[in-house]
């Protein structure tokens, strides 16, 4: 079973983490989504038309048997019932033996366990691959399905480990690369703050901020730092006074709300300490390969549901000036990402266009360091942006779900 | 398999897949008698749920059926980019809703996607009568596809009415869906399903959910206010009298694209129905012009008598300011302005001032805006009901011509 990394570990931003269990219990959602009398202890080869209107056919799933008892190979869309018949639990994939493309998969099939896998076949060679717990793959007989080979599908070669270490690598240099100017820019807005220059320090706010918002694939890394650096105050009972509001929207708050530049002295201090901290722990920090492909996706739908929205506006009306900084980011990760997915994902050109057409219809939005605060663009731009993000964040769900970490061996 | 391989609007044709014509992979529906015409449903089997609403025809489906317990009326903008977008939207627009009201199992993505469908239907999507309803908006012709010249004769933005108290918010719209099913769950499972399936081309502008309440004891369902609403309604298996008063075309005026489309009127009209509980049981009756419990006109004694307004010139009885003898005086005069009511009751919580947010998500079709919603309208102006009610929002859009078959699409005749 996948477990996927805490994401914003301790910060308040927790709906996040909901969002990719709500990924994950979704994946498993499709492999249960086979109907009744998958379970019923048809004996493997038995194949027939369930209350579903599928065909389904049972299969074994084991180290000596893995794919055995399909039988009567058809094309369409059809249901197999993986039955594991051995002691340890497995993943099975339905592959294409020839260039190594899956077709569907069930993770975590315990021993005894019987799960449907959902699938559509054009005309082809198909065979089971069946990976237990703790032990090497097996592939199962290679199965020839007779007729055209359109309309099967879709399949793509899995994603390793291995294969995302170096796009992860180079995704955490690109972010060594921004922590110099984050602690510069920090360093900026708390001098202004100590120097009682409130002008100067609403002017050094969003620079400061925005160099941090483009490092969104980065904070399931930073950990607890990122909610000390950027968190807001849901899940505070004490609101904008809470002792556990800092960071970034803490001072934002501040700024925009008359406070005096004294009062605002320590959060700068802290904001100041945490940022350097966290630059001079970075090349210590190792980003999971396998939260790059999740970020990408996970990034925008943060802006969606925090700064389209402006939920995280303490003052500054900046939020599409974080979207914007957001995207930026994402396009950082999915730059990396891209040798993976141009085999892989059809639709990264769509993803690309989507990308510049969410920039544009941002960038509509402020002129200079001046950003229309998203409650006050006139409605149709604003629909512009939300369906921009929203087009883009469906392409990008993809990537996700493409990038997810599997294993062949 | 003839399946359009289409994922949304802007998706491609090869990324990922969602069959659109679920019979074809044997989609286990049940023609309910008289909805489907031969062929058109998969395999008899199943109840209720599996219950279709024929998707083709030369008509959209939604006018004329029998209306369904549950709705969503969803206003949306259109924010495809040019006429190629607006295309690519209907297209997908119209598979989706192909495969929606047909109902059938959804196609598998393997590791290459999240799952297509939302799964609140279950493994297998059922139609549940589902039917979907889409209809353009004045704000469509604008100078953003290049249809300035395509507009439908009558159609424009909803004015607003000596009585009415409209909120822009929850006016006008570039297109409008009107979704209608057995149960909520299917309604919202189609929302969900086009919301995703038409992002970026499409956003929505405001959203109205209704119900439509059980006989109470029997006939025709009530209002917030307690009465009968739509008993009057024109008999929709006539076909001559709905190409009279329902279907609009060359015959109507209208440009050829539109045969076969229809106006469509959606009013939000809030009850007061605090104030209306204050009102007595006499004032009530009288301001309808039906008896509260069993809706009979009251010159009659039960629902579907027909009030005779003429042996009761002053009004002794049903009073000439009531609304059943303002809405529809029922002369040969007034004949043609009668109009296709499709209204449910709608409740969304409390205002702020602790009273019930509740009302009539009023809907209508008709051949001619002019002749018949807006001529009854203006004739309803200052009628006593009006201190009870408050429309607040809707808006005018042209019901598009059906869809034909598996290779035609919602507006390829406008847009073609």
């Amino acid at each position: 079973m996948r477990r996927l990394p805490p994401f914003f570990p301790g910060s308040q931003r927790p709906l996040l983490i909901a969002g990719a269990v709500a990924a994950a219990a979704a994946v498993a959602a499709t492999a249960l989504a086979g109907g009744g009398g998958s379970s019923d202890g048809r004996g493997a080869g038995a194949s027939a038309t369930a209350a579903d209107g599928l065909r389904h056919t049972s299969v074994e799933v084991s180290e000596g048997g893995c794919g055995k008892g399909w039988a009567h190979p058809h094309r369409g869309k059809q249901v197999f019932d993986l039955r594991n018949t051995s002691s340890r639990a497995a993943e099975v994939y339905l592959t294409n033996p020839v260039n190594g493309s899956v077709y569907g998969e069930v993770e975590g099939l315990g021993p005894g366990t019987t799960r449907p896998l959902r699938v559509t076949l054009g005309g082809g060679s198909y065979a089971f691959r069946c990976l237990p717990d703790d032990t090497d793959a097996v592939t199962g007989p290679t199965v020839t399905v007779a007729g055209p080979a359109r309309g099967g599908g879709p399949a793509a070669v899995p994603v390793t480990q291995q294969d995302l270490i170096p796009p992860t690598i180079a995704y955490q240099k690109w972010v060594q690369g921004r922590m110099g100017e984050l602690v510069r820019r920090t360093d900026a807005l708390r001098s202004a703050v100590r120097e009682g220059d409130l002008a100067a320090a609403r002017a050094a706010w969003l620079p400061a901020h925005l160099v941090y918002e483009r490092m969104g694939a980065a904070y399931g890394t930073f950990g607890d730092a990122d909610g000390a650096i950027n968190g807001t105050t849901a899940g505070l009972s004490g609101g904008v006074r809470d002792p556990g509001f800092t960071g970034f929207h803490r001072i934002e708050y501040g700024l925009w709300h008359d406070a005096s530049a004294s009062s605002l002295r320590g959060a700068a201090d802290q904001l100041d300490k945490d940022v350097r901290a966290l630059r001079d722990s970075w090349p210590q920090q190792r980003m999971d390969p396998a939260d790059l492909g999740l970020r990408a996706h996970e990034i925008m739908e943060n802006t969606v549901q925090f700064e389209l929205t402006g939920r995280t506006d303490y003052g500054s009306g900046t939020n599409l000036a974080t979207a914007r900084a957001n995207l930026d980011g994402t396009r950082a990760v999915l730059d990396r990402l891209r040798p993976l997915l141009t085999s892989r994902d059809p639709g990264l050109p769509e993803i690309d266009s989507w990308l510049g057409r969410t920039r544009k219809a941002l960038d509509a939005a402020h002129q200079g360091d001046r950003w229309t605060p998203v409650d006050r663009l006139a409605r149709g731009r604003r629909e512009k942006i939300n369906a921009a993000a929203g087009a883009l964040v469906e392409r990008l769900a993809d990537v996700a779900a493409l990038t997810d970490v599997r294993r062949t061996r | 398999m003839s399946e359009v391989r289409r994922r949304g609007f802007l998706w491609g044709a090869a990324a990922g897949t969602v069959g659109a014509v679920a019979g074809a992979s044997g989609a286990t529906a049940a023609a309910r008698a008289g909805d489907a015409g031969p062929g058109d449903a998969g395999k008899a089997a199943g109840g209720e749920a599996a219950a279709r609403v024929p998707f083709h025809g030369g008509h959209q489906a939604g006018i004329l059926t029998p209306p369904q317990r549950a709705t969503a009326f969803v206003a949306f903008d259109a924010t495809a980019e040019g006429r190629a977008e607006l295309t690519e939207l209907l297209r997908t627009l119209t598979a989706r809703c192909r495969f929606l009201t047909t109902g059938g199992t959804p196609d598998p993505v393997g590791i290459t996607a999240p799952p297509v469908d939302s799964g609140t239907l279950g493994p297998q999507v059922t139609a549940d009568r589902l039917t979907a309803t889409v209809g353009v908006g004045a704000s469509l012709f604008d100078g953003r596809y290049g249809l300035t010249d395509r507009k439908p004769r009558r159609l424009r933005a909803m004015p607003s009415f000596p009585d009415d108290d409209l909120d822009p918010d929850w006016c006008h719209g570039d297109l409008s869906l009107q979704l209608c099913a057995e149960n909520t769950d299917t309604v919202l499972h189609a929302l969900r399903d086009i919301a995703r399936h038409t992002r970026g081309a499409l956003q929505v502008r405001w959203r109205m959910d209704g119900f439509i309440s059980p006989p109470r004891p029997s006939g025709t369902p009530r209002n917030h206010m307690g009465f009968k609403d739509g008993t009057a309604n024109p008999d929709t298996g006539d076909a001559r009298l709905m190409d009279r008063l329902v279907w609009a075309g060359e015959h109507s005026g209208e440009p050829g694209w539109a045969s076969g489309g229809s106006y469509q009127v959606v009013r939000l009209i809030r009850m007061l129905v605090e104030f209306w509980d204050r009102v007595s049981i006499t004032e009530q009756e009288r301001m309808f012009g039906r008896g509260r419990e069993s809706g009979a006109p009251l010159d009659g004694r039960h629902e579907f008598d027909t009030p005779r307004f003429a042996q009761d010139p002053k009004g002794d009885i049903i009073p000439l300011d009531s609304h059943i003898r303002m809405a529809n005086p029922r002369t040969a005069h007034t004949d043609d302005q009668r109009i296709v009511r499709r209204a449910y009751n709608y409740d969304r919580g409390m205002d702020g001032n602790g009273n019930l947010d509740m009302g009539l998500l009023f809907c209508c079709y008709q051949q001619d805006l002019t002749r018949q919603f807006e001529t009854v309208q203006k004739r309803l102006a200052g009628e006593p009901l009006v201190d009870y009610i408050s429309p607040f929002g809707g808006g005018y859009f042209f019901a598009l011509p059906g869809v034909r078959d598996h290779a035609d699409w919602l507006g390829r005749a406008l847009l073609s």
